[in-house]
């Protein structure tokens, strides 16, 4: 025996031709249903068949725009925060959970998937308005003056969308964290880390990695979302979706709608990047 | 046109009963009818009023689905080469663009077009006008000791925090800017007044996107007056709310609600008939009952009390449709920029 393996003994992904073949169902149906549609997007940006960057120039020439470019990352950052700040803790408390509860409570945490993003940014538009619990309770302290609301504010979107796009950072923590060994987090006590310490120390660093990948999905999310933004933050709020919308359908400008398009993608897709290769340097960390 | 004016003059009874013979039956028996339609409320009256009067008598099945008129318009020239929607309701002039790009089929020989003014229909016979709405200012009585006057009082401090008016992507948004432009010295063609004006109240105002909000609005309690139309201010009044409508000294606007038929649709013949439906003394006078729209229609004859209560069409103002659609990219961009931040 030369420990050779003979081709038909090797695992199927290794068989020549074996990852086509795989791949070729979502592949074809994502050249259909994707890739064509946006190369035609693409060209109407362009003003094909004229050819042309006039609408390119004209949303990066001007500063409101870029305003609202600006507005929607950094609507991004900000859920990513808030999303971050409430899930991780959380999300470690359930991964950690050791309780015949546990399955219920990670249940429970997921249930505002199962309502529409539309119905639960409704529920946030009674809470905002003016007569709205929030505002009346902090209008009655006398916190804030008299024509005070968070409906149709920055804030208000920001809130909505945590709340909204909270399970997605969530669950995704929840997968990173159960998939650490709690042994690692007990060997540090061992060596006499307390136990807040031993945490962050070991299975912070470990979760690194997916803690950026659950930050990107929830970015992606809050930039590209519509309905939230759109009920929550009214005409006032200007963010690229609504523009895109707006463009789109009142105003009928096909092409500068499909370059505004094109622009988010690209700087959505370009911060992906650059996370990316963040991720595999927090990975590299850990590793050490 | 002789001919068909004496069709028309048959009646409104008579010509029901010709078309409820077999003949018309038998033309579209089984069908089923997609129209574009305002949604909510609106939308239940004109399927009663129109679209179940054209269902009982031709057999058909016809149904709307709920589309603001900007929004309508875009997913009509989506649709443009196959239509899934067979007919279009318009209340922000977009059957003009429609009309113009190709999207809509000529109406042909109706019954009851001649009976139409040709001011409140196409020259081309593309799309016509089947009801008037008067646009005007909304205040509450209890509120607002004198009832508003002019388009100039929305400047006035003691009203600061209290206001509330469509955005510019709503069509009644466009024409407050237009208005507040022609009270203080401009108009379509001069913009600026319209900009400096509303700049002045904008920071403290609520700004809201659709009819379906405005009693919402009302009855919330912090807002006091707002630009819209007599329609929203009777279903205010019906919802119990202390709201009235003034016609402003600089006029009442003039919008018209519109019918018009996709160029592709498979069901052109029945998407006709359900226009004429539209125009019908019949289908009119429901609509002037129960939504309070002023009829198209010159045959129409309503009670004195409703007739009162109606706008008068020929004592509405008329806004330059084509100089305010080719300024809208301009305007919104610009309303975009120093209102609506």
């Amino acid at each position: 025996m030369d420990g050779k393996v003979e081709p038909r003994d090797r695992p199927l992904i290794q068989r020549r031709g074996a990852p086509v073949l795989l791949l070729a169902p979502v592949g074809a149906l994502l050249l259909l249903l994707f890739v064509l549609p946006q190369a035609g997007m693409l060209a109407a940006s362009l003003d094909a068949p004229r050819w042309s960057f006039a609408h390119y120039a004209h949303f990066l020439g001007d500063a409101h725009y870029l305003g609202v470019l600006g507005r929607s990352l950094l609507l991004g950052v900000l859920v990513v925060a808030v999303t971050l700040l409430l899930g991780l803790p959380l999300a470690y408390w359930l991964a950690r959970l050791q309780s015949r509860w546990a399955p219920a409570l990670l249940l429970l945490a997921t249930f505002p998937l199962w309502i529409s993003a539309v119905v639960r940014s409704f529920g946030w538009v009674v809470l905002l308005a003016r007569s709205g619990l929030v505002s009346t309770a902090l209008r009655d302290a006398g916190l804030v003056g008299r024509s005070f609301q968070l409906l149709y504010s920055m804030t208000g979107v920001v809130l909505a969308l945590a709340q909204v796009l909270l399970p997605f950072m969530l669950l995704s923590l929840y997968g990173v964290i159960r998939a650490i060994s709690p042994e690692l987090e007990r060997a540090a006590q061992n060596l006499g880390a307390g136990p807040l310490r031993a945490a962050l120390l070991t299975t912070l660093p470990l979760a690194a990695r997916g803690i950026l990948s659950a930050s990107l999905l929830v970015f992606a999310l809050s930039v590209s979302a519509f309905a939230t933004p759109s009920l929550v933050g009214g005409a006032r709020v200007q963010l690229m979706s609504t523009t895109i919308y707006e463009q789109m359908t009142e105003l009928a400008d096909w092409p500068f709608a499909a370059a505004v398009a094109f622009i988010l993608l690209a700087v959505v897709g370009f911060i992906a990047i650059l996370y990316t290769r963040l991720g595999s340097g927090a990975d590299g960390v850990a590793r050490r | 046109m002789h001919k068909i004016g004496r069709r028309a003059a048959l009646g409104a009874l008579a010509a029901t009963a010709f078309a409820g013979s077999a003949g018309a039956q038998a033309r579209f028996q089984g069908r089923q009818l997609v129209s574009q339609g305002f949604g909510g409320p609106t939308q239940d009256v004109l399927q009663a009023v129109v679209f179940d009067v054209l269902d009982r008598r031709e057999g058909c099945k016809s149904t709307q689905v709920p589309l603001q008129s900007a929004a309508a318009f875009a997913r009509m020239r989506a649709e443009a080469a196959a239509p899934q929607l067979d007919m279009y309701q318009f209340s922000g002039g977009q059957e003009k663009l429609a009309a113009a790009e190709g999207l809509t089929a000529p109406l042909g020989q109706l019954a009851n077009l001649a009976d139409v003014p040709a001011a409140m229909k196409d020259a081309a016979g593309h799309w016509t006008t089947f009801a008037v709405i008067a646009e005007g200012i909304l205040y509450r009585t209890d509120k607002v000791k004198t009832p508003p006057r002019s388009y100039k009082d929305f400047l006035d401090p003691a009203y600061d925090g209290h206001l509330a008016f469509p955005t510019i992507t709503n069509g009644y948004g466009t024409d407050f800017l237009v208005m507040l432009a022609r009270a203080f010295g401009g108009g379509e063609k001069n913009i600026e007044p319209g900009f400096a004006a509303m700049a002045k109240f904008a920071a403290g105002a609520t700004i809201f996107r659709a009819a379906s909000e405005v009693p919402g609005l009302f009855a919330q309690g912090d807002v006091w007056i707002m630009p819209y139309d007599s329609t929203s201010a009777k279903r205010c009044k019906d919802a119990g709310l202390p709201i009235a409508f003034a016609a402003p000294e600089e006029g009442s606007v003039a919008s018209p609600c519109t019918v018009c038929v996709a160029a592709k649709s498979p069901n052109v013949e029945l998407a006709r008939a359900a226009v004429d439906q539209f125009i019908s003394v019949e289908s009119q006078t429901g609509i002037a009952e129960s939504l309070q729209w002023a009829p198209t229609n010159a045959r129409v004859r309503l009670t004195e009390a409703l007739a009162k209560q109606l706008p008068r069409p020929d004592q509405l103002v008329t806004l330059d449709m084509v100089t305010m659609t080719q300024a809208r990219p301009q305007w919104t961009e610009r309303w975009n920029r120093e209102i609506g931040h």
